[in-house]
C-alpha cells in the first residue's frame, strides 16, 4: 500500500432497508491516486454504498471521513430532456462555480463525443448519454470520484477510453472508486473489494 | 480547477434562462396556449346562451346580473390558464425533478434555481393570461380588461404553485396530472355561474380560485378593485411554493455532515 494520504474513510457503515439488512460493517480506505472497485451481484448493496459516501443516502450508523468535494456519477443518467449536451455543460459551470469549460472540453473530447455538443439529449444514444453523465461528475476535477457502473452502455471503444481517462486521473493524483458488477478486467484496479453479505471483502486477486 | 466566486445575480439568471429555455420545449403546453385556450373561450361564447345570469359578486357585495355566454368566457378563460400553466408547471417540476437534485447537490445554490423557475413560472402566467385576455376582448368588451388580465394571473399563479407542489412531491405523473384536473374540475364546476349561479354557499370562498373568479367578474361588469380577491391568489400560491421548497430541500440535502467524523 502507498503512503499517499487517505482520502476516504469508511468505518462500520451500516444500512437496512426496513427488515433488508443491506450493509452490515462496511470498512474501507481509499488513498490519494489509487483506482479502486468494488464488485458485487446485482442488489447487494453496491449503489447504496456509494450513495452513502455520496450523502444521498444516510446510514443507520457509521462513519465516513472524505473531502469536501467530490464527483459523483450516479448508475442511471441524470439529465434534462431539454437541454443540448453544451447547457448541461454550462449550467454544471455555474454549479461548480468554475471559470470556463477548458476541462469540460477536454473530457468530451477523451471520451470521445465533442461532436454532439449541440444535440439535445433526446438525440443521444444511451451511450452517449452515459458518457456526458460521467463528465457531470468529473469536469470540476475532485480529488474523490465516485462512479456507479459508469460504463454501462459504452461500446468497446468507449470502453476503453473511460479506462484512458481512468489512468489520466490516477496519474493526476485524483482517487476513483468505481462500483460496477462485471468482474471482469478486475486487474485495472489497484484496490478491488467484493461486497459480499453486507461486507467489504478485500479481493484476493490482487496479492497473488 | 478551483471554484471562483459566482455572483447571486449570475446563479438567479442562469436559472431563470435555463428555466425559460425548458418552458419553450414543452411543445404540448405551447399547442395548449395557442389552440385550446382560444378554443375554449370561443365555443363558451358560441355555444352558451346570452340569457342573463345572476352571479353573487362578493367583492362588491351584491348579485349581478350579466349575459350568461360573457360570464362563462370568464370562468373559461379562468379554467384554461390555470389548467395550461399547472400543468406547464407540473410537467417541467415533474421532469427535470431529478436534475434540479443533482444541481443542488452540484452546489447550485438552492433559492436561485428556485426563483428562477418562479420568474419562468410568473412569465409563463403573465403571458397566458394576456393571450386569454384578448382572446375575451375579441368577443366583449369587459369594463377593466387590464383587472381581468390581473385576475387570471393570480390564478394561473395559484395552478402553477400547485403544479410545481405536485411535481416536487409525487412520484407517478399520470397522479399529478389527475389531481390538477380533479382540482381544477371541483374549483371551477362549484363557481361557475352556469352550473351554480347564485354560488352562495360559504364554502365557495375556500376554492383555489375563488379570488381570481371574483376578481375577474367585477372586471368585467364593474369598475371597482377588489385588491383583498387579488392576494388570494398569490397566498395559495406561496402555500404550495412552502411545500415544495420543503420538499426540494429534503431531497438535496447533503446527509454527509451528520455521520462525518
Amino acid at each position: 500500500m502507498s503512503d499517499a494520504r487517505l482520502v476516504l474513510e469508511v468505518h462500520d457503515v451500516h444500512k437496512a432497508y426496513g427488515r433488508h439488512r443491506v450493509l452490515r460493517g462496511v470498512d474501507m480506505e481509499l488513498r490519494a491516486g489509487r483506482l479502486a472497485g468494488v464488485v458485487g451481484e446485482n442488489g447487494s448493496g453496491k449503489s447504496t454504498l456509494l450513495r452513502i459516501l455520496a450523502g444521498r443516502l444516510r446510514p443507520d450508523r457509521g462513519v465516513v471521513k472524505g473531502p469536501g468535494r467530490i464527483g459523483y456519477c450516479p448508475q442511471e443518467t441524470v439529465l434534462n430532456p431539454a437541454f443540448t449536451v453544451e447547457q448541461h455543460l454550462e449550467l454544471f459551470r455555474v454549479a461548480y462555480g468554475l471559470p470556463g469549460l477548458d476541462r469540460a472540453h477536454e473530457l468530451l473530447e477523451t471520451l470521445h463525443f465533442a461532436d454532439y455538443r449541440r444535440h439535445r439529449i433526446g438525440a443521444l444514444s444511451g451511450g452517449t448519454q452515459q458518457k456526458l453523465n460521467l463528465v457531470l461528475a468529473l469536469m470540476h476535477d475532485p480529488p474523490l470520484l465516485l462512479l456507479d457502473e459508469p460504463y454501462q452502455g459504452f461500446d468497446w471503444e468507449a470502453y476503453q477510453r473511460f479506462w484512458e481517462l481512468a489512468g489520466q486521473l490516477r496519474e493526476a493524483g485524483r482517487s476513483c472508486l468505481v462500483v460496477t458488477h462485471i468482474a471482469y478486467d478486475t486487474s485495472r484496479f489497484d484496490d478491488l473489494w467484493r461486497l459480499d453479505a453486507g461486507r467489504l471483502v478485500d479481493d484476493a486477486r490482487r496479492d497473488g | 480547477m478551483r471554484p471562483t466566486p459566482t455572483s447571486a445575480w449570475t446563479y438567479f439568471s442562469t436559472a431563470a434562462r435555463y428555466a425559460l429555455l425548458e418552458h419553450s420545449r414543452n411543445r404540448l403546453a405551447l399547442v395548449l396556449v395557442l389552440f385550446y385556450l382560444p378554443l375554449w373561450i370561443s365555443l363558451g361564447h358560441v355555444v352558451i346562451t346570452s340569457a342573463e345570469v345572476r352571479f353573487l359578486l362578493r367583492a362588491t357585495d351584491e348579485t349581478i346580473t350579466a349575459p350568461g355566454n360573457n360570464l362563462s368566457n370568464i370562468s373559461g378563460a379562468l379554467n384554461a390558464v390555470t389548467l395550461i400553466v399547472g400543468f406547464m408547471m407540473f410537467s417541467v417540476t415533474f421532469t427535470a425533478g431529478r436534475f434540479d437534485h443533482r444541481l443542488a447537490m452540484a452546489g447550485y445554490p438552492r433559492p436561485q434555481l428556485i426563483a428562477g423557475k418562479l420568474v419562468a413560472l410568473l412569465l409563463a402566467a403573465v403571458l397566458t393570461s394576456a393571450y386569454a385576455t384578448a382572446v375575451v376582448c375579441l368577443y366583449w368588451h369587459p369594463r377593466q380588461p387590464w383587472l381581468l388580465g390581473l385576475a387570471l394571473v393570480t390564478g394561473a399563479l395559484t395552478y402553477g404553485g400547485f403544479g410545481v407542489m405536485l411535481g416536487a412531491t409525487l412520484r407517478g405523473e399520470l397522479a399529478g396530472m389527475l389531481l390538477i384536473i380533479m382540482t381544477s374540475i371541483i374549483d371551477t364546476g362549484l363557481q361557475s355561474p352556469i352550473a351554480n349561479p347564485v354560488a352562495d354557499n360559504d364554502f365557495i370562498r375556500y376554492l383555489p380560485s375563488y379570488g381570481a373568479m371574483q376578481a375577474a367578474v367585477t372586471a368585467g361588469f364593474r369598475d371597482s378593485f377588489p385588491f383583498p380577491y387579488l392576494l388570494l391568489g398569490p397566498l395559495w400560491f406561496l402555500g404550495a411554493v412552502v411545500v415544495a421548497g420543503i420538499a426540494f430541500h429534503r431531497h438535496t440535502r447533503d446527509r454527509r455532515p451528520a455521520f462525518f467524523g
